[in-house]
């Protein structure tokens, strides 16, 4: 008789604590960044330097040509080479300092650890687009109007952002325990994302563009990359235990 | 013993099926005709070059091609399946499998590629095109090949086993994922590759299954070949160094 | 960028046979080198037991 409130009352402090070392590794993770910055510098510079390189490739294009053709491309690109750098740092730091063999001996349920380096990765991915979407529009597209709506441009690089960093934290973890790191985060990251920078740039474009139907347009791409996230993110989920065991 | 039979068997069905398949696909299946001819009369455009034939031979392609291409993925099906079983069983010969399952991939990926791009010079006039088709199959071919690149850069052999696995699976996730996409998500229209109106007839679709099976065989013979190839060299390897003790 | 390619397509058409009927033999080539070398493998095996049973016997 006692049996089903003892269990119920041990089910719910479960997963409070699992909330409380979910919230505990988040904080870690932020608390080191505010005390370095070093991966938002980092981030943050590399994305300069992105859009520097986008000036030289634009600049024999000419007065006539229309940037918002390519912006979308052009914002996801500079994205996804500095989520690439931010998502290898954010491993080597736990790797390095072997505070992921600490989290491994600490009694934490790996899907937690999963979950709270996913979205501390999600976060850095957001303020660093926070910041370049602004001066990306500042120095492109400041003498073209967008002729979708604005909201679609956070929306959708919301939607790719959580794809990229939970697929991507997963196989920073694969790639943080191989020889040549970085490169070999480019390799898996690049063709397992291709769908959703795919999908994702579709949206963003139709935001950036507008035209014929492209409402329409922006919420089949937003779909699809939002399949592609429940998908892989499930996948990754269900994978991390091997990889972070190994 | 059995499954060696068998094996010979596999290649030699494999051998004679894709040899007639082939032969009735250039000889004896009714040429098509483009859904160009027979829509507009003239031609169409396909990446910017307008296209046009009466009979469209290009579609022979379709017989190599497409068996291939269906056998790459069905071996990767087991590339999954065994990095499956490896970590739930966490049975060394897995990996060993899931590894040769990936190599065979490799193999008919890379004919996928070769013979599609001859199919996109042929029909369309272009070396490379980004078609759905094409572009899902340089992206497995990625795939594949980053399969490979992760292998190696591993040295610990559980490890490198597990890393595998776990990206085999994903990408096997991945792959109909970007085929879907690929499709939907571009804006402009797709043309439809196949240029078969209303199916296939009787000598097209018997030269298709017989090319089908062939290719299938093929994968399941130079699968069995290698996994036999990969356990007599680690039984001379064990043998060799209880010799030396 | 209209071009009329038929001209260009239709000759090809015994290259297209001659690279296909290649690639076929390729992959049979593939085979038999497989199966050679597993021949070869396996021989060394027979020859590496044979040394192992000896040594069992003399030792």
């Amino acid at each position: 008789m006692p049996s089903a409130p003892a269990t119920a009352a041990k089910a719910r402090p479960a997963r409070k604590l699992s909330w409380r070392q979910f919230r505990a590794i988040l904080r870690k993770d932020i608390v080191m960044e505010l005390r370095t910055f070093e991966m938002l510098t980092s981030m943050g510079l590399y994305t300069l330097l992105t859009l520097a390189i986008y000036a030289i490739a634009l600049s024999a294009s000419g007065n006539g040509f229309d940037v918002r053709l390519i912006a979308a491309g052009l914002l996801w690109l500079a994205f996804i080479f500095t989520s690439m750098l931010g998502l290898n740092r954010s491993l080597v730091h736990e790797k390095d300092q072997g505070c992921l063999e600490a989290l491994l001996l600490s009694p934490v349920d790996r899907p937690v650890i999963f979950f709270a380096k996913a979205v501390g990765n999600l976060i850095f991915l957001l303020i660093v687009q926070v910041f370049t979407v602004p001066l990306f529009f500042l120095m492109f597209l400041s003498s073209h109007a967008i002729g979708g709506q604005f909201w679609m441009i956070p929306l959708s690089l919301l939607v790719g952002a959580v794809g990229v960093a939970g697929v991507g934290t997963l196989l920073a973890t694969i790639s943080v325990n191989t020889r040549g790191r970085d490169f070999i985060l480019a390799v898996l990251f690049v063709p397992l994302m291709y769908p959703l920078l795919l999908a994702a740039v579709g949206a963003t474009s139709a935001g950036v563009l507008g035209g014929q139907s492209y409402v329409a347009d922006f919420w089949r791409d937003m779909a699809l990359a939002g399949g592609y996230d429940v998908i892989m993110l499930l996948a990754a989920y269900g994978l991390y235990e091997f990889v972070i065991g190994a | 013993m059995d499954k060696r039979r068998l094996t010979y068997i596999a290649l030699a069905a494999a051998g004679v099926l894709t040899l007639t398949g082939f032969l009735l696909a250039f000889f004896v299946a009714t040429p098509a005709q483009t859904i160009a001819t027979l829509s507009t009369g003239g031609g169409r455009l396909f990446g910017g070059v307008f296209v046009s034939h009466p009979i469209d031979f290009g579609q022979k392609i379709f017989y190599f091609h497409v068996p291939v291409a269906i056998t790459s993925f069905a071996v990767f099906f087991f590339t999954a399946y065994f990095g499956a079983r490896f970590l739930i069983t966490r049975d060394p010969a897995y990996d060993v499998k899931a590894r040769i399952a990936a190599e065979v991939t490799l193999i008919f990926v890379l004919l996928t590629m070769l013979t599609g791009d001859l199919w996109t010079r042929w029909a369309w006039g272009v070396w490379w095109v980004w078609e759905p088709r094409l572009t899902t199959y340089f992206i497995l071919t990625l795939l594949v090949v980053a399969y490979f690149v992760l292998r190696a850069s591993v040295d610990d052999d559980e490890r490198r086993a597990v890393y595998a696995a776990v990206f085999g699976i994903i990408a096997f996730i991945d792959a109909p994922i970007s085929f879907a996409i690929t499709r939907l998500v571009p804006s402009e229209l797709h043309p439809v590759v196949i240029g078969v109106p209303g199916g296939l007839d009787g000598t097209q679709l018997a030269a298709f299954l017989i090319a089908m099976f062939g290719m299938l065989a093929f994968g399941f013979v130079i699968y069995q070949l290698r996994w036999r190839e990969e356990r007599v060299k680690e039984r001379i390897e064990a043998l060799k160094s209880a010799l030396e003790d | 960028m209209t071009k009329e390619i038929f001209a260009l397509v239709s000759p090809s058409l015994p290259y297209v046979i001659g690279v296909y009927a290649a690639l076929w033999a390729g992959l049979m080539i593939y085979v038999g080198v497989t199966l050679s070398r597993l021949g070869r493998l396996e021989r060394q095996l027979v020859l590496v037991e044979d040394a192992l049973a000896k040594q069992g016997r003399t030792s």
